[in-house]
């Protein structure tokens, strides 16, 4: 068991390797599109600034708490992106047939999926999340639960992402809703939870879990917390779970479209 | 210029199919000016009390507006489609048609925003209606002037999309350019109005293209004044020749670089 998971992980990451090889056959364009994300993210500090000469508390949180809260969410989509992009099409996929490579292959069909292209200009968002920590104030204990924060986030995002993707395999073409899910966690989690009331900070702890994937990992990194962090990986461990039953249950609808395309 | 109404109405009515998943796309804009209105509501702790000029409803419906504006444009498509275009060789099928590619797109894209425009115009002002249960008075003069200045701000914004599309001539991938170029609209512009900003960087927006596309149009919506209106028109009108001219030397420029393999 232990075994095969382990092989499952190596062949993840050696197909995630080598998508990142095919997008650095031209290296200018992979540089521009790294840099370019950084400055895309930083733009926004500059909205933040003139935020905070007008209020010196948002929502709870300082300036340099939310130039925190801006790293998490940029380490957590950027990771998400990164390593699984594919999660992120899987509603076109179901739609189109294009699963079938991934059904004849010895290896976990869902996994194998996911990590099947690699979006270079998250490796932007990635640097840009350290930077953010490291303005904040970087210490051992900040950095190991940043890091861990990001990819704990990006596993429940992409789990998301599958659960809103794998409708299609019951209601045929819903990417807009897929879409719109995604769009909606990244619209949100830039901006401080305690800026929001009522029926919306319900949603942070259902269908748009941001409570999990960005706000209590940023008290847990001010301030850690042992029962709050319990919590957030119980909570990852259900959305990763769902995501598995769901698209596997969905899988058994699946039906192929006949198209014929060559993976290289 | 009969066939670039051509293809505007073509385009306008091709739109029209799918007016469905236009309305479901706008869902993120509902989100946008939700999250606003929540933000604004925190930092206005009277919304009667002025922040450098603006009270809490000014604020909104200037963000409702430069939002319309910005959402409408739908700028990522038309980037990313000049950029395929070009890298893909698929610009050899319109080099050849008795058109210009910069009119095309032009003409072509307008068709998209008009839909856009109509559907997202209606839903800000609904939701301002709805959340905020006052809209800025203005008389039907008044009303056509800011239209006016709507529909210059959406061509200087096609046009200098369509120039950063171009750029896919010398370099692979222009679409790293345009996340700036939004960016820099989105956060000087939309976000906040011009008087946000310290005194030392407000001449340099005032003089950028933010001023036309995004600042002029919505000020005039918070507050119309003729000075103002007629400052605006100018100002977009020199931004049109400008991008206008930009668009065509670097489709002029890039086109002689271009190499397309047959197949």
């Amino acid at each position: 068991m232990l075994t095969a998971v382990k092989n499952q992980i190596k062949v993840s990451f050696l197909s995630t390797r080598y998508a990142l090889e095919r997008e650095m056959l031209n290296k200018v364009t992979f540089i521009t599109n790294i840099i370019f994300m950084i400055l895309n993210n930083s733009c926004f500090i500059v909205q933040w600034i003139i935020l905070y000469s007008i209020k010196d508390n948002i929502g709870g949180l300082g300036f340099k708490e939310l130039l925190l809260l801006w790293g998490l969410a940029a380490g957590t989509f950027g990771f998400a992106r990164f390593f699984c992009e594919s999660a992120f099409n899987i509603s076109d996929a179901i739609n189109k047939g294009t699963l079938d490579n991934y059904l004849v292959q010895p290896k976990n069909v869902l996994l194998s999926y996911i990590t099947s292209t690699v979006q270079v200009s998250c490796l932007g968002d990635m640097l840009y999340a350290y930077i953010m920590l490291f303005i904040y104030g970087i210490t051992v204990k900040s950095f190991i639960l940043f890091t861990f924060f990001c990819i704990n986030g990006a596993l429940i995002v992409v789990a998301l992402a599958i659960i809103f993707g794998s409708l299609s395999f019951w209601f045929g073409r819903v990417e807009l809703v897929a879409d719109t899910m995604n769009s909606l966690m990244v619209n949100f989690a830039t901006y401080p939870d305690g800026i929001f009331k009522g029926i919306v900070k319900i949603l942070f702890y259902t269908i748009i879990p941001l409570e999990f994937v960005n706000y209590i990992p940023i008290r847990l990194i001010i301030d850690f917390n042992l029962n709050s962090f319990i919590i957030v990986i119980a909570v990852t461990i259900f959305f990763i779970s769902l995501a598995f039953i769901i698209f596997y249950q969905g899988l058994k609808r699946y039906s192929s479209s006949n198209l014929m395309n060559v993976r290289i | 210029m009969r066939k670039y109404l051509y293809i505007y109405k073509s385009e306008v009515m091709t739109n029209l199919q799918y007016i469905v998943d236009i309305l479901v796309g706008f869902i993120s804009y509902c989100i946008i000016i939700f999250i606003f209105l929540n933000l604004w509501n925190y930092i206005y702790s009277d919304p009667s009390e002025l922040i450098n000029g603006y009270n809490m409803n000014q604020m909104i419906w200037y963000v409702t507006i430069t939002e319309i504006l910005w959402m409408s444009i739908s700028g990522r498509k038309l980037c990313r489609k000049i950029c395929n275009d070009v890298r893909s060789g698929n610009i050899a099928y319109n080099i050849n048609k008795p058109y210009n590619y910069v009119e095309y797109s032009l003409f072509n894209h307008l068709g998209v925003v008009t839909i856009r425009f109509v559907c997202v115009f209606v839903l800000g002002i609904a939701m301002g209606i709805i959340f905020l249960r006052s809209i800025p008075s203005l008389n039907v003069l008044q009303i056509a002037g800011f239209l006016l200045t709507c529909l210059l701000a959406t061509v200087i914004n096609i046009l200098l999309i369509v120039a950063i599309g171009l750029i896919s001539f010398f370099i692979e991938d222009a679409n790293p350019f345009y996340w700036l170029y939004s960016k820099l609209i989105l956060v000087v512009g939309t976000i906040f109005p011009v008087e946000f900003f310290p005194g030392v960087i407000q001449p340099i927006i005032k003089a950028s293209p933010i001023y036309v596309v995004s600042y002029g149009p919505a000020r005039l919506f918070v507050n119309f004044e003729t000075s103002q209106f007629i400052n605006v028109i100018v100002a977009q009108i020199i931004y049109l020749i400008i991008s206008f001219s930009i668009c065509h030397f670097i489709y002029s420029k890039g086109v002689k670089r271009l190499n397309v393999n047959g197949g």
